[in-house]
Parts: structure tokens; C-alpha cells; sequence
């Protein structure tokens, strides 16, 4: 049971980490509202569902949805507020100017979570068991934990498949290449703000079915549940992974929370400080995010360029680019077919990993 | 209107540190173009630093400050050697990256050493003193005119020593000033040192102000820090004192008005507004919105 727990936490991160690589591994935005929009997603999909509070516990609608008509809304909702932060993040703002700005609305929404009761009952968060089907399918709870991690991993499959089909669709080229240069990206007729906002918007929605997922699996949510630490976590995994390649997106996840779990479960721990552990696990995670920007910033597996091919020659076998992207800065030109003539997508996608797509 | 001059006198002081802050961040970025996301660790360094020290020192606050100072200056001058001249020549946003988490392995290691839970000094606050209008504690009149004497000193220093007019230089065109025969990386290591210094002292003073402190208390002040700085116009030390003002009296009021928990939350709307209408600065007359670092 003990493994299926940690599976299934990390598949739903793995579920957010691939929404936040689509901002920051495609679009290029270091986005820290990002875990906000987990938070969100679980506190609504908790007030839809489990029903009116009972004082002094305060929480706003107290809904009594379907779970799966809850997580819908949720994700809307999720969604709504992503718009209005993309709206003014995004608009003029890149870099750190954007960073900072997504700093700003975290906390800010933070603290408003925090303090204001009557919307999430502040500090204390809200809980309440969230099962649905155990009775209708006569599952023990151990049975139905796995039924969770069948659900979890099915829907991690299939944002997989998503997401990698969106990577080499000409949305997520027009993306890398609006990330490359924004500039030869708007002088070949790219409206760079719809696209990193349509982006934004895109990843908020995952973050916001894993939050749903994530309310489901733990059946409570309270502020000291996201801070900004837990977001770092999702960025290591990441780096490590590979930005902007979903696979690898995916195993850094599940390395770094399976790994990282597993190494310092047996970790003294003394007893008059309860923290350490968790601490050295941050202090690891922080180490980890500094070696990996400063000697691999592609990650382990880095992302591959998504050059099109284009319509392929009758007779010959399919054949994609496998040139690792590291080594592909100029020979790739040369090799990469003319049939798609001047997409800046293409030329630009090439050096997508070079910096990370940082630099 | 009594609420309102009191509210406006603890503005004055919330002012006064967020301008040791603010100064010491916008220093970094001037020398370095860089965000420094782990700023609000020198902070918390120098908090933690006197917080040993009073062991020593007893009820002696001017050595608990000099603590303070060269714990942060420490930080610094590790910081850039360890990670800024690391990433030379990488982007802004990476930068930022590792400083996050340089940030995040400060706040644990300290957890580790100090523990989770909150620190508090035994520094007498003083009695309430009736200034003109304002109702001012002694500490809280000590913290105003110790940031007035700082920012006099950053001033002469920046603007009539060898080493003022090397840092512009450097904030400039750091190569520019490096083929002129000034020591560009000597110079932003001791601006890194006197930045650290200055927020090593300011975390002592902002600890000692709010009472109890934590891990988080430099982290926390860090959204306020870069608000003021870019009201003032990030890389412009001068103007980041008035941006300071700003920011200080503005949340200060506001949170005063409605309740003091929220106010980091006008401090984002804040930040929003500059961010939108005036992203170099309150005091540039026309700043152009596109901003692209």
C-alpha cells in the first residue's frame, strides 16, 4: 500500500509537472503563481463536493456535486482565474519581470486563502472524504487506493499522449519559436501574447485536474499544503527530466519523488527536531536545481527538435530527426528538409535546448 | 486622522527598512543584471546571525547589528563567488532560477540548525515618544535615522570615492569598464559585500521590529523588496529610496485601514499597477510598457 501511495502522488505530479512544462519548457515562462492554480483546483473540487459546512467550519458553496461534474468546474474555475493573470502577466511582461509578478499573485493569493475564513476557512483548510463508487463497486479501502492509481495513471497516459501530440502539432512550434525569439516570431505573423496565453491557459487546466486528483487522494487541503516550496520540487524534476520533453518531463518526476522519498526515508531523524528531515530534502532539491542549470540545463533527456519533415518521399522509410538537440545547432539545418520553407517554427525549435531555452 | 499620522509614522519606519532592503537589491542588479531571488536570505542570515550573537553581546544592540552586517556581507561575497560569477553570461531568468534555489537551501539549512519554529530577540523596544504628529517607539526612531545614516553613507560612497564611481562604471558596461582598466570583477564583489552588509543589518532591524522571526522572514519580505525597487526603477539606487517610501507608506496605511495581514496583498496590486503603467520607475517621466530584459 505504502508503494501504491507514493505512485499515485507522484503521478498526479507528474500530471502537473507536464502542464507546467508546457508554460515553461514550450512557452518559456517561469511561472510561480503555478502551484496556486493546484491549490485552486483542490479547494474547489472539495467545496462542490462534500457538501454544506458544519460551523465554526466556513467555506464558500458547499456543493454536493458528482465528484467528476465537480472537477469539470473546477478546472473551469481554474481556468477563469488563470485568464486574468495570464491577461496581465503576460501581456508585456517576460522574464523576471514575470516571475516576479506571478511571485506577487501567489502570495497574494496566499495570504487571501490564509486569512479570509470565510472562503476556505483560512489556516485550518477544508477535508472531507472524497470516494466515489467504493460503495456501488463493494471496494476495501486498500482496493479502492488502487483503483485510484489504475484512474491516476490512465489519465497521466492519456495527458501524455496529449501533450505529446500537441509538442510537434504547429501550436507547440509556433510556441518554441515565439520562446527563441519573440521578435522573427512576430515578423512571421505570430501573435505572441494569444499564443503564450493560449499556453498558460492550457497548463492551468492540468494543474487543475491534478489538483481535483490530488483533493481526491489526500481528502484534505490546507494553505501549509502549498507553498512555494512544492512548486521548486516540480521545476527540479523538470530540469532534471528534460524541458520541454514529456517523457522526460515524466521520469524526472518520478525519479525525483520516488528517489528522493526512498534516499531520505531512512535518514536520522533526531527526535527534538522533527524537521530535519524534510529540510535536507529541500536543501537536496535546492542543490539539485543549481548543479543542473549550471552543467546540464537540457536535463537528461533534452528536447529533441521538432522539425517536420514534411510530406515524405515516396519510397523511402519515414525517418525522424533523432540528433540529440545538444549537437544539432547548425548541422540540422543543413540536413532538415526544404519542404518546409522558412518557418521560423523549425529553424527556431532547433536550438531549443542549447540553453535549455534559457539563454 | 490620528489613525492615519500613526499609521503614516510606522509607514515611516516599514519605509526606512524596506529602503536598506530595497537599496542592497537594486545594487545587485545594477552590478550584476541579475534578480536576485535569494536576497531575502541575507536578510533572514543577518536576523539569524544577531540572534546568535546576543548570546555574547548581551543587550549591546550597535554589536548585534555589526553582527548582522558582516554575517550578510559573508552571504553576499559567497553568493557571487559561488553562483552569480557561475552563471556569468547565461540569461536573467536563470539566474533567478538558482538564486531560488540558493534561497530554498538557506531556509532549510536553517530549519535544520534553528529549527522550524520562530526566534525571538530580548532587545528592549523603549517607551512611545510623541514626535510632531507621529507616535513613534524608541527602537522604531533608531531604525529611521539608522536608514537615514545608511543611505547618506551609500550615497557619498556611490557618488564621491573611487569605488562609487567604479560601480557605475561597472552598472554601466561591466566590459566597457573592464577594457578602461578598472578590476570589474573586484568591483562587483565589493558591491556584493556592501549590499550583503546592508541586508544583513536591515534583517536585524526588521526582526527586531516585527519581534518574532523565522526562516521565512527574509523570503516574505522579498515580494515588498523587489515592489519597491521597481517603483524606484530596478538598477537606480537613489530613486529605489523614494520607490521605498512609497511602497512602505502605501501598505502600511492600506493595511492599517483594513487589516495588516493583507498587506502584501496591496503590495501585489501595487506591483501590478507599476508593472503595467510604469515598469522603469515612478520617477522616469515616460517609460515605455515593453519590457524585455
Amino acid at each position: 500500500m505504502y508503494w501504491v501511495s507514493i505512485v499515485t502522488e507522484a503521478g498526479i505530479f507528474a500530471i502537473l509537472a507536464l502542464g507546467l512544462d508546457v508554460i515553461w519548457g514550450w512557452a518559456g515562462d517561469f511561472d510561480l503563481m503555478f502551484y496556486g492554480y493546484l491549490a485552486l483546483g483542490s479547494y474547489m473540487t472539495f467545496v462542490l463536493t462534500i457538501g454544506k459546512p458544519t460551523p465554526p467550519v466556513e467555506y464558500i458553496i458547499g456543493g454536493h456535486l458528482p465528484v467528476l461534474v465537480s472537477m469539470v468546474v473546477a478546472i473551469a474555475v481554474v481556468v477563469a482565474f488563470a485568464a486574468i493573470i495570464g491577461a496581465i502577466a503576460l501581456r508585456n511582461l517576460r522574464e523576471i519581470y514575470f516571475a516576479v509578478t506571478t511571485l506577487g499573485a501567489v502570495s497574494a493569493l496566499y495570504l487571501i486563502v490564509e486569512n479570509y475564513t470565510p472562503l476556505f476557512d483560512g489556516y485550518n483548510g477544508v477535508y472531507g472524504l472524497i470516494n466515489p463508487g467504493q460503495t456501488a463497486l463493494n471496494l476495501t479501502y486498500n482496493g479502492y487506493r488502487i483503483l485510484l492509481l489504475v484512474v491516476v495513471l490512465l489519465l497521466l497516459a492519456l495527458a501524455y499522449l496529449l501533450v505529446q501530440r500537441l509538442s510537434r502539432s504547429p501550436f507547440g512550434r509556433m510556441l518554441r519559436s515565439v520562446r527563441e525569439d519573440e521578435r522573427a516570431a512576430a515578423a512571421y505573423g505570430r501573435n505572441v501574447f494569444f499564443s503564450k496565453y493560449r499556453a498558460y491557459l492550457f497548463g492551468a487546466a492540468f494543474a487543475g485536474l491534478a489538483g481535483g486528483l490530488f483533493a481526491i487522494f489526500v481528502s484534505a487541503f490546507n494553505p501549509s499544503a502549498w507553498t512555494p516550496q512544492e512548486l521548486l520540487v516540480i521545476y527540479a524534476a523538470i530540469l532534471v527530466g528534460g524541458r520541454g520533453n514529456p517523457r522526460g518531463v515524466i521520469l524526472g518526476v518520478f525519479v525525483i519523488y520516488i528517489g528522493l522519498i526512498e534516499l531520505t526515508r531512512f535518514l536520522p531523524s533526531p527526535a527534538s527536531r522533527p524537521d530535519f528531515g524534510p529540510a535536507l530534502r529541500q536543501v537536496l532539491i535546492g542543490l539539485m536545481i543549481i548543479l543542473m542549470l549550471r552543467f546540464r540545463p537540457q536535463g537528461f533527456f533534452p528536447e529533441r527538435p521538432g522539425v517536420d519533415p514534411g510530406p515524405r518521399p515516396a519510397g523511402r522509410r519515414p525517418w525522424r530527426l533523432r540528433v540529440p538537440a545538444m549537437a544539432a545547432s547548425s548541422d540540422t539545418a543543413a540536413a532538415s528538409p526544404a519542404t518546409t520553407p522558412a518557418s521560423p517554427e523549425a529553424a527556431s525549435a532547433r536550438q531549443a535546448a542549447d540553453e535549455g531555452g534559457a539563454g | 486622522m490620528s489613525t492615519f499620522l500613526i499609521s503614516v509614522g510606522v509607514g515611516l519606519s516599514t519605509a526606512a527598512i524596506l529602503a536598506l532592503s530595497a537599496v542592497a537589491f537594486t545594487l545587485e542588479y545594477a552590478v550584476s543584471r541579475i534578480a536576485n531571488f535569494a536576497h531575502g536570505e541575507f536578510l533572514t542570515i543577518g536576523a539569524y546571525a544577531a540572534y546568535s550573537g546576543q548570546a555574547i553581546f548581551h543587550q549591546n544592540v550597535a554589536a548585534a547589528a555589526l553582527t548582522a552586517a558582516v554575517a550578510g556581507m559573508l552571504a553576499g561575497l559567497a553568493l557571487n563567488a559561488g553562483v552569480i560569477e557561475q552563471f556569468r553570461g547565461r540569461s536573467a531568468i536563470t539566474v533567478l532560477i538558482a538564486t531560488l534555489g540558493v534561497a530554498l537551501i538557506v531556509q532549510n539549512v536553517l530549519i535544520m540548525v534553528y529549527g522550524a519554529a520562530n526566534v525571538s530577540y530580548s532587545f528592549a523596544q523603549g517607551g512611545l515618544h510623541h514626535i510632531g504628529p507621529f507616535l513613534l517607539t524608541t527602537s522604531g526612531i533608531e531604525v529611521i535615522f539608522s536608514a537615514l545614516a545608511v543611505a547618506g553613507l551609500i550615497y557619498v560612497l556611490l557618488q564621491y570615492t573611487r569605488f562609487g564611481k567604479a560601480v557605475r562604471a561597472v552598472s554601466q558596461d561591466r566590459a566597457l569598464a573592464q577594457v578602461s582598466g578598472i578590476p570589474a570583477q573586484r568591483v562587483v564583489m565589493g558591491t556584493w559585500a556592501l549590499a550583503g552588509a546592508i541586508s544583513g543589518f536591515a534583517g536585524f532591524v526588521l526582526a527586531d521590529t516585527i519581534g518574532t522571526f523565522g526562516p521565512q522572514l527574509g523570503f516574505s519580505f522579498l515580494l515588498l523588496t523587489i515592489t519597491a525597487a521597481v517603483a524606484g526603477g530596478i538598477g537606480r539606487p537613489y530613486a529605489t529610496l523614494g520607490g521605498a517610501l512609497i511602497v512602505g507608506l502605501v501598505i502600511q496605511i492600506a493595511g492599517t485601514y483594513t487589516s495588516s495581514a493583507y498587506q502584501l496583498v496591496y503590495a501585489f496590486l501595487l506591483l501590478v499597477v507599476l508593472m503595467l503603467f510604469r515598469p522603469n520607475g515612478v520617477f522616469v517621466r515616460r517609460s515605455s510598457t515593453a519590457v524585455r530584459v
